[in-house]
């Protein structure tokens, strides 16, 4: 009986050892207020970031962090968690809830302020205040990730986004490169012309990059997105009104010009802009991040435009998209950890300071920061094409319009712009769903 | 009557019954039982409570009761979604169920070449869904696709789809990719099914001068009822989980027309943030799958049964 007994007992320890287990590997382990260290005895912070490649995808910041590593050797050590996009967003979601979350990590604009409403971030205004000369350096641009309270973010780096144009494609095509006056009723023109000549007019890719849209940003801001911000934001945000249906009829307009690939749905991103490296694509609209593919591949033929001007909109339509890039967050679990932040802190001094930003222009890139005496060299064509858009002046919004919205609202409009491009939706239903995104 | 009381097998025959016992049973079963409970029961749990709440996968979800379920019959998309997995599931049933069957009928038979005809039918189902797709991008493209492309070669542009990416086409071409990928597979278990009928009966029946189709119909098929409901339940269960197939060729567009309940749920809870909705769609596929299982169960169980 006995000996049955503790068979009984032994087994349903064994069970419940076995449960127990099992949840416990499921569970995940909380972040330890301990800073890791490496073999020599340095400091170790993670930075997780949106790409999987960082030494291809995001070489500059890859390059900042091995300036950083090189002259803090043995004392602090940035070691990246890379993911792809999606499941760099879906990771980040996971690790904060499970209090695993990188000490830094670059977030999209749409949904740091949810991460900071949970309370994962940490407040940088007293970074800010310690280290006033990258706070002026950063003249500004880190308002786009303050609620008011809290500072929840510092910007990645600066976004310039626009039309690159080939001009080349456009020379063979006998037409004029675009200006900084040139109307949407002359951009209509140039796009039959090009498409006369045999190449796509406008690149672009729908399939899983719905939010390769950045030419459309200045779009929405020249049709007063800035302005009636309080309407396009928030819970009770509403799309449809005369301006943004204005905004999605342009949009329209150029599909039925035929100004974009037939295959727009089945290809992506990556696979449109090869079509502008290889010169079967006069235009294609993207930011700073790859002008060193452009560079590369188009060599001095490239050159930069905001895009058109539209007759029928009141609102100001000198407007230079340069924007806040998403912000880089840090985890609120560093609070507790002096060692962590001590390398964080030391990190972010680094990372806005003047020796990456040089690192950033020779990867034409534009840091946040802004410091004096720094230029691209002659042979970095697509970010002087950039610099040369960028010197009529030009008022920049705070943020570009598609970081300002909820990740349903974001997603919601990624759908509407690339549902008008293929006739999926009219201009007004596309609206209408965007407004569902916001209520829901 | 025990055959081997007393005899050789004696021992071994205390041994069956010892494992015969009710509590050693439960025994046997409790660790696989946990680990069903932890990594399905738990999170299929967990996703019916998250269907009742808003949330975003950051912070806290907050109960918002049967509003994702309202919204979801409310919503355009979730019908197209809905109405691309229907497709997909008739066509997918209707096209592997029946030729996989014939098709297995024919390898059966020792003819020249049937080894090398199994290895290439069977050679699909080894190749990652996520190969597949890339394949089928390459053959269905409208601009880029071989098939676009080969009508244009031979003067027939006017017959020129878009076979994917289109606003009609892609859940069709998905089905047939899905039956391209799956056809080797359910083939051998047919085969394997086929097998296990017995030569004797087969024989006599020829004997009797019974026809292909007279064999086929009133001895193959009865005798192999079991092997077809499970070949049924792995095609119904099999198109509810279409997911890289659709990701890769069309990623679900343009604008969500050619979105399974799978890969929707998926963009509302990844791309959109919108967890809550994402899991009441996923509640209603798993139910959906569970309430096709369930009646097909129904229709082909035997009477007495």
């Amino acid at each position: 009986m006995k000996k049955k007994s503790l068979k009984k007992v032994t087994s349903a320890v064994l069970v419940a050892a076995m449960s127990m287990g099992l949840l416990a590997g499921c569970g995940g382990s909380k972040s330890s207020e301990e800073a890791k260290t490496d073999a020599d005895g340095a400091t170790v912070i993670k930075f997780g970031i949106h790409v999987a490649n960082p030494k291809k995808q995001e070489t500059v910041t890859y390059n900042i962090v091995q300036g950083f590593n090189k002259e803090n050797k043995g004392k602090y050590k940035v070691e990246f968690v890379a993911a792809d996009t999606e499941a760099h967003s879906k990771n980040m979601k996971l690790a904060a809830q499970d209090g695993s979350l990188p000490e830094i990590v670059h977030l999209d604009s749409a949904e740091a302020p949810e991460y900071n409403e949970a309370g994962y971030l940490l407040d940088m205004s007293d970074f800010l205040k310690e280290n006033k000369d990258i706070d002026d350096a950063l003249d500004g641009m880190e308002d786009a990730f303050n609620d008011g309270k809290v500072q929840y973010g510092l910007p990645y780096q600066s976004n310039v986004q626009g039309f690159f144009y080939n001009k080349d494609l456009f020379d063979k095509a006998g037409i004029a490169y675009p200006t900084d006056d040139t109307t949407y009723d002359e951009f209509l023109d140039m796009i039959a012309k090009l498409k006369n000549s045999g190449v796509t007019p406008i690149a672009i890719g729908s399939k899983n990059s719905g939010y390769s849209m950045w030419e459309f940003n200045e779009f929405f801001s020249r049709y007063g997105w800035e302005d009636n911000e309080k309407s396009y934001t928030g819970d009770k945000a509403k799309y449809s009104n005369d301006d943004m249906n204005a905004c999605f009829e342009k949009i329209k307009g150029l599909a039925d010009a035929g100004a974009f690939p037939e295959n727009m749905a089945t290809i992506e991103y990556f696979d449109a802009k090869q079509l502008f490296n290889e010169g079967k694509a006069a235009m294609f609209g993207t930011g700073q991040w790859d002008c060193a593919e452009f560079d590369k591949n188009v060599g001095e033929h490239i050159g930069f435009w905001w895009g058109p001007k539209f007759g029928d909109s009141s609102y100001e339509q000198n407007i230079a998209m340069k924007v806040p890039a998403a912000p880089l967050v840090v985890s609120s679990a560093v609070k507790d950890n002096d060692k962590a932040k001590e390398a964080l802190y030391a990190f972010l001094k680094y990372y806005y300071g003047e020796e990456a930003a040089k690192i950033s222009y020779e990867g034409s890139i534009f840091p946040a920061t802004n410091y004096d005496g720094i230029a691209a060299t002659d042979s970095q064509y697509a970010m002087n094409a950039m610099i040369t858009a960028l010197g009529n002046g030009w008022e920049t919004p705070k943020a570009a319009p598609d970081q300002t919205v909820t990740p349903a609202v974001q997603e919601a409009m990624y759908d509407a712009i690339f549902g008008v491009m293929q006739g999926t939706y009219s201009p007004k239903d596309a609206l209408k769903n965007m407004d569902s995104a916001a209520a829901n | 009557m025990k055959i081997y009381h007393g005899g050789p097998g004696y021992k071994e025959d205390e041994r069956m019954h010892w494992l015969s016992k009710k509590r050693y049973k439960i025994g046997l079963v409790i660790p696989t039982l946990v680990v069903y409970m932890v990594f399905i029961i738990i999170p299929i749990g967990m996703s019916i409570g998250y269907s009742f709440t808003k949330y975003s996968g950051i912070g806290k979800a907050t109960f918002n009761g049967l509003t994702n379920y309202m919204r979801l019959f409310k919503d355009r998309l979730f019908w197209i979604s809905l109405k691309n997995t229907m497709i997909m599931f008739i066509l997918a049933f209707v096209l592997l169920l029946s030729l996989s069957f014939l098709i297995a009928l024919l390898l059966n038979n020792k003819l020249k070449g049937v080894d090398f005809s199994k290895s290439l039918i069977f050679s699909p189902a080894i190749i990652a869904p996520i190969i597949v797709g890339i394949i089928w991008v390459y053959i269905l493209d409208p601009n880029i696709g071989i098939i676009n492309n080969v009508l244009d070669a031979i003067g027939a542009s006017g017959l020129k789809q878009k076979w994917i990416g289109g606003n009609t086409l892609s859940p069709y071409s998905i089905a047939i990719i899905y039956f391209w990928q799956q056809l080797g597979y359910l083939v051998t278990v047919f085969i394997a099914g086929l097998k296990m009928i017995p030569g004797e009966v087969l024989e006599a029946v020829e004997i009797d001068g019974a026809s292909f189709i007279q064999k086929t119909m009133y001895v193959t098929i009865p005798m192999m009822k079991s092997t077809i409901s499970t070949v049924a339940v792995l095609i119904i269960t099999g198109v509810f989980k279409i997911f890289e197939i659709v990701q890769q060729t069309t990623g679900g567009g343009p604008n969500h027309l050619s979105e399974t309940l799978v890969t929707y749920s998926y963009s509302m809870t990844f791309n959109s943030g919108d967890y809550g909705y994402g899991m009441s769609l996923a509640t209603f596929t798993f139910l959906l799958s569970l309430v096709i299982t369930g009646i097909y169960s129904i229709l082909t169980r035997e009477r007495g049964e």
